[in-house]
């Protein structure tokens, strides 16, 4: 099978899809080693999880019915009856919110190591928006399985927007396709959830990985300067991270079979909300940050205030390049006082409803 | 069941000011009150609270005044004027007096429209049928009367929760006379009605749970009309919420001789007032059985009972073990909505299976078990399959694991060896 030693296939790569060109990048590409290497995983790991998130979605995608009469039933099939079902859809769960974790330890190594500094501005832009964008299927993929829990969460989500001034009651619409959530609103979330949040973060995914290879990885300032000792991307580096994808699987597969993603009851959307009613971990903080706002702020509601909060804080982490240019300094303890809010805020809504309100 | 929302209702509505307590009204009279006025100054504890109390009554807030029982006019402030006893004055009213002072309105169906169309007018004939009744007619004034329930001058609507008949307060009503020991062996009537049926399943019902459906006094006994029900209508009352229990009795072989023993229906085996739960133990030999008490041991009726008994605790107990394989499932995470949905049907049968117990055939009962045996296998089935799953998904869990954890060694491996020949080769 070799031709002049190198094999026919090899040759058949080379010549048609340019494989010397990419093996020379690989090899070309090393990965400094200092202290703060670790932190280099967690992107390669949002990946891998990003990338099991899509093969066990699109594994689900063969038995859901985006409907309010079936979606129930359909997930409820799958988990029951479909051979391995269940293991597909609780990985699909579970890897859904150690997704959002590990995007948020990446971005928060990113921002504290100051990894976005010129002239990765363009990396870290990409980067929060890919965040909002996981945290969008984090709230689409909610609902889905239409069980009672979702339901009202996401009609207390969908209510969100609604509180910004002018256009807010309009987005609530658009969001809910009426004025309530219903059935229109299920079909609305999966096209939102299969169709438009894959395409669009395939395509920011794509130049965010390629801003990485353009500008190569940054080293933080306190360690910059110094003999630093690099590997290899490709194989070194890329092994490690296969240790960490593998540690990641063992855990989904683990959470999945003595923990299986409940289902919950069927929502109904005559019946009165349950007690207990709470997001996903991730908006805990926003939900019970808006729960202790007053009704009124200097005559402005006092969520309407929380939700332009929440805007201003969003435009503030995508802006963070260019402000840390201002006040470093600034930027650091900002960063500090709101992930402690947020923290807090978490804390406050997971305890029990008795212990929250004493 | 509706009370007399007063038989005092409209207690006065039948005179004109001046035409005293004998002559019929029609529409309530001017405001002028001047009873209420020299009532209220008085210090007399017998006349200043009545008057008082006056001013919050369903009567009072309808337009009618004093003169409308009591008689008198009510435009006199002078004493004498006001009592004349030619203008009807009656004062206190005799306990005799009161069921036709309040009939005089609340029979008039022309005159109950106008405050309430849909209210009832048979409160007075009612009772006159009834035991309290019979005996104020015969003069027994320690019985109940009109005032007796309903208050005389604070009189509330009965869905009112200040009212002493009010759905939720009718039993301690009743109870005021009935637990009185001394007044009910002078009528040689029990004074434990209360406690009996405070420790029944329908008190558990009403006043735990709230459920104003659940029978207190009234609902069995009525409430103008009150009276015991008689042996040979026992099962009509309980029937009223029990219908399937009371047409199968009807259609039972018991139905016949209980009649002709004189036995009381229902209450031969639940009792009256302290009607517990039901159990699989009425049916069996010992000290709750209830068939014992007729069927000799040995007996066709005896074995029928028996047979009834192992049918039904069998059931249970095939429920109750399916339950627990099913709820373990559950624990583990398990899908097991298919294994709940039999279990339902199973209890479902078992409560058939109960009810059929009414018709006191064996075979009857038997069947509807065996529908339920049927329902409780397949769930426990489930709830066992769901189990082995369980246990398969954690012995893959660990096979993956091993191969996961072999992987990660040889990468460690494999790592290390390369980081070692880099060093030595200086890269």
């Amino acid at each position: 099978m070799t031709h002049g030693g190198e094999s026919r296939l090899r040759a058949w790569a080379r010549d048609r899809l340019g494989w010397d060109d990419l093996a020379r990048m690989a090899a070309k590409k090393r990965v400094p080693v200092h202290r703060y290497t670790i932190f280099y995983y967690l992107g390669g790991m949002a990946l891998f999880l990003f990338l099991v998130q899509t093969a066990t979605g699109i594994l689900l995608l063969l038995y859901y019915r985006p409907s309010a009469a079936e979606a129930f039933e359909s997930v409820q099939y799958v988990m029951a009856e479909v051979p391995f079902g269940w293991l597909i859809r609780s990985i699909h769960s579970w890897g859904a919110n150690l997704f959002v974790g590990v995007v948020f330890a990446h971005m928060i190594s990113v921002l504290f190591l100051r990894a976005y500094r010129a002239p990765r501005e363009m990396t870290w832009v990409t980067g929060v928006v890919l965040c909002f964008l996981a945290l969008g299927f984090g709230f689409s993929g909610y609902l889905l399985p239409w069980n009672t829990l979702a339901f009202f969460a996401t009609k207390v989500g969908t209510d969100v927007p609604a509180q910004i001034p002018g256009v807010g009651h309009l987005l609530s619409r658009i969001l809910r396709g009426g004025s309530d959530v219903s059935g229109a609103t299920l079909s609305r979330f999966y096209g939102i959830h299969v169709a438009i949040l894959p395409a669009v973060t395939t395509l920011l995914l794509g130049a965010h990985l390629l801003l990485v290879q353009r500008h190569g990885m940054s080293v933080p300032r306190s360690v910059e300067g110094r003999n630093r000792r690099t590997i290899p991307f490709v194989p070194d580096f890329l092994m490690r991270d296969m240790v960490g994808w593998l540690a990641a699987v063992g855990l989904l597969a683990a959470l999945a079979a003595f923990f299986p993603w409940e289902l919950g009851v069927k929502a109904d959307p005559f019946a009165p909300a349950p007690a207990g009613i709470r997001p996903e971990w991730y908006f805990l903080w926003m939900f019970q940050g808006l729960k202790y706002l007053p009704s009124r702020i200097a005559g402005i509601p006092g969520e309407t205030l929380g939700v332009l909060f929440f805007g201003v804080l969003a435009v503030a982490l995508v802006a963070v390049p260019w402000l840390d240019r201002r006040g470093r300094r600034g930027v650091a303890v900002a960063a500090v006082l709101v992930l402690a809010l947020a923290a807090v805020l978490t804390v406050l809504a997971l305890l029990p409803v008795s212990a929250s309100r004493s | 069941m509706r009370s007399a929302p007063g038989i005092v209702l409209l207690l006065l509505a039948v005179a004109a000011p001046d035409a005293g307590a004998e002559a019929p009204a029609t529409k309530p009279p001017p405001a002028v009150n001047a009873c209420i006025d020299c009532h209220v100054a008085l210090d007399d504890p017998r006349i200043s609270p009545p008057a008082k109390l006056f001013a919050d009554d369903v009567h009072a807030k309808a337009g009618f005044t004093c003169v409308f029982c009591h008689g008198g006019d009510a435009r006199q402030e002078d004493q004498e004027k006001a009592h004349d006893p030619a203008k009807g004055f009656l004062g206190k009213p005799r306990p005799q007096q009161i069921p036709e002072l309040c009939g005089k309105c609340h029979s008039d169906p022309a005159l109950m429209k106008q405050y309430d169309p849909s209210e009832r007018v048979d409160q007075l004939s009612e009772y006159r049928s009834s035991g309290h009744g019979k005996a104020l007619a015969k003069g027994d004034t320690t019985v109940a009367e009109c005032a007796s329930c309903h208050g005389a001058h604070g009189i509330q609507p009965i869905k009112d929760s200040r009212s002493p008949v009010s759905p939720t307060k009718i039993a301690q009503t009743c109870n005021r006379c009935h637990g009185d020991a001394k007044l009910m062996t002078a009528h040689g009537l029990p004074s434990d009605v209360y406690e009996k049926w405070s420790r029944s399943v329908h008190y558990a019902a009403r006043v735990g749970k709230g459920d104003l459906s659940a029978p207190t006094c009234n609902s069995c006994h009525g409430n103008h009309g009150a009276a015991p029900p008689q042996v040979d209508s026992v099962a009509n009352v309980c029937g009223t919420c029990h219908v399937t229990f009371a047409d199968q009795f009807k259609l039972s072989p018991h139905w016949e001789p209980f009649k002709e023993l004189g036995l009381p229906g229902c209450v031969a085996c639940h009792e009256n007032h302290e009607i517990v739960k039901p159990s699989e133990a009425f049916l069996a030999a010992g000290d709750e059985s209830k068939c014992s008490s007729c069927h000799e041991e040995g007996s066709a009726g005896a074995r029928a009972a028996a047979a009834m008994h192992a049918d039904l605790v069998g059931l249970d107990g095939e429920i109750r073990n399916a339950t627990r394989l099913v709820d373990r499932a559950e624990e583990a995470g398990m899908e097991i909505s298919r294994a709940r949905f039999d279990l339902v049907a199973a209890t479902n049968a078992l409560t058939r299976a109960r009810s059929e117990v009414h018709l006191f055939r064996a075979s009857a009962v038997h069947d509807a078990v065996a529908e339920g045996r049927t329902v409780a296998q397949k769930a426990a089935s489930g709830g066992e399959a769901r189990l082995k799953e369980r246990d398969f998904r954690r012995r893959g869990l660990f096979v993956s694991l091993g191969l996961i954890v072999l992987s990660m060694a040889a990468l460690i491996v494999w790592i290390r060896d390369r980081d070692r020949s880099m060093r030595e080769s200086g890269e």
